[in-house]
């Protein structure tokens, strides 16, 4: 009795926090409700993946790869953190594995490809593969923080607990990456 | 924190959010991707990964590459097929899909009962979607065309064209429509790897009995099996599947009088022979 009963305060605590709580409840008793999931959280995992892959049909593979990953393990899912965090994990470990594989495939290497992406028709073509090359240098937690933030585009209330940090501690730590970035990066049109 | 406050910071931070910006093309894709987790989502066996994508290859280039190791990385190595067949079907949808304000040109090649057919169009992509059909025994091809506003038919055999108003459906203009519809659906199912003639090419089975074959190298279509009521199929070669600029020579194309320059035209509905 005792530990149910701490398991019921905890799952309560967290269904309390966690916005997407009835959405993956819902999807735990009707799968189908996992597409309410998937158009919530498309964007936002295609902008994280964006981020830290350059290749637009790598990218678009591990989105497609994430939810898919997400419907068929959200039974697994406990719920002793927000969703959103798992699925960001889930995009966090396809991404690392793409690089992973890449890094013994050097002639798939991202940095190496001529080709030009949609991206660097708006910013300049060199600017746009410099700094992509110093989000690659970063080391993958760093990425991980700066593509929430920046291709996820979601708040440090949200950030903080993903990264096992407090919100204040998550903008201290992505402002520390930016300060290194903006080392490395000059703008000529400042 | 002041990272607003300082002009560098911004403008790095402003970059940033650009690498991630949302696409034109991100509403196609998750539709697709929507349509596929609909498909898993429907009770039903699930097919195995073919050994050919599994095993990877150095002719299948980065992309597939790409999708091998994904094909690992979502499963931790259970080889669960359905994410790589998704990926293909997508890029299948993808390379099908036109972009705006082109001319989007298509040319099937079949035989059907002994006899080489052939249905050419040209299509704008964008409204008022004018398009030209030629359609018909090789070398004798009749034509329509339609510039949202007004019909025409060419007769070859007395060089006419009737113009009549009132646009025709837009549907008939594009041979690969139910194709890029039946993609989209979220039923289509990647059968295998196929080569004929030499080109190696996906199989995709779709939900109404067409079967698409698409390049590996760069998933453009390159054949549709088209199953008849008596059981035979009609294979159609897609011997053109392009984009054209809207330049003023190829806006040419879409009009049966530009094509036609010497036909006499008759109007209907008070119009009067030129």
């Amino acid at each position: 009795m005792e530990v149910t009963a701490v398991v019921d305060r905890r799952s309560a605590r967290v269904h309390a926090l966690d916005p997407d709580a009835e959405l993956v409840a819902a999807a735990r008793a009707h799968p189908r409700e996992f597409l309410a999931l998937y158009d919530r959280y498309f964007e936002r995992v295609l902008g994280y993946v964006r981020l830290r892959i350059r290749d637009a049909a790598t990218c678009e593979d591990v989105t497609s790869q994430v939810f898919t990953t997400a419907l068929e393990q959200l039974s697994r899912f406990r719920g002793d953190g927000s969703f959103a965090g798992w699925l960001f994990r889930i995009a966090g470990n396809a991404v690392h594995d793409v690089h992973r594989r890449r890094a013994a495939e050097p002639l798939i290497d991202d940095r190496a490809d001529p080709s030009p992406s949609p991206e660097e028709l708006v910013l300049a073509r060199e600017r746009v593969h410099r700094l992509r090359v110093l989000i690659t240098d970063l080391r993958a937690e760093q990425q991980h923080l700066l593509a929430l933030r920046y291709g996820a585009g979601l708040a440090f209330e949200e950030i903080g607990p993903m990264v096992g940090a407090s919100p204040g501690t998550a903008r201290v730590r992505l402002h520390r990456i930016l300060e290194e970035l903006r080392r490395r990066y000059p703008h000529d049109d400042a | 924190m002041t990272t607003h406050d300082e002009p560098d910071l911004q403008l790095l931070e402003r970059d940033l959010r650009a690498l991630a910006e949302p696409r034109p093309a991100d509403e196609l894709l998750r539709i697709a991707m929507r349509g596929e987790l609909t498909s898993r989502l429907r009770p039903g066996p699930r097919r195995r990964l073919s050994m050919r994508i599994a095993a990877g290859s150095a002719a299948l280039g980065a992309v597939a590459a790409a999708l091998a190791a994904l094909a690992l990385v979502g499963t931790n190595g259970t080889g669960e097929p359905s994410a790589a067949d998704a990926a293909i079907i997508h890029h299948a949808l993808r390379a099908v899909s036109p972009p705006p304000n082109e001319i989007l040109h298509v040319r099937l090649v079949g035989v059907q009962n002994g006899v080489t057919v052939v249905a050419e169009t040209w299509r704008q992509t964008s409204r008022p979607y004018a398009f030209r059909v030629a359609k018909g025994e090789a070398g004798h091809q009749g034509e329509f065309a339609d510039n949202g506003k007004t019909s025409f038919v060419y007769d070859p055999g007395t060089n006419t064209v009737s113009e009549s108003p009132g646009p025709r459906s837009p549907a008939f203009a594009d041979p690969i429509w139910q194709v890029r519809q039946e993609l989209a659906s979220g039923r289509a199912q990647l059968a295998g790897t196929v080569v004929i003639h030499g080109t190696a090419l996906y199989k995709i089975d779709l939900p109404h009995g067409l079967v698409g074959f698409f390049a590996e190298r760069n998933y453009h279509p390159w054949y549709l099996d088209d199953p008849q009521r008596d059981g035979s199929v009609i294979r159609l070669r897609v011997a053109a599947y392009e984009y054209l600029p809207m330049t003023p020579t190829n806006r040419a194309l879409l009009s049966v009088t530009a094509q036609h320059p010497a036909a006499r035209i008759e109007r209907s509905a008070g119009g009067g022979a030129k």
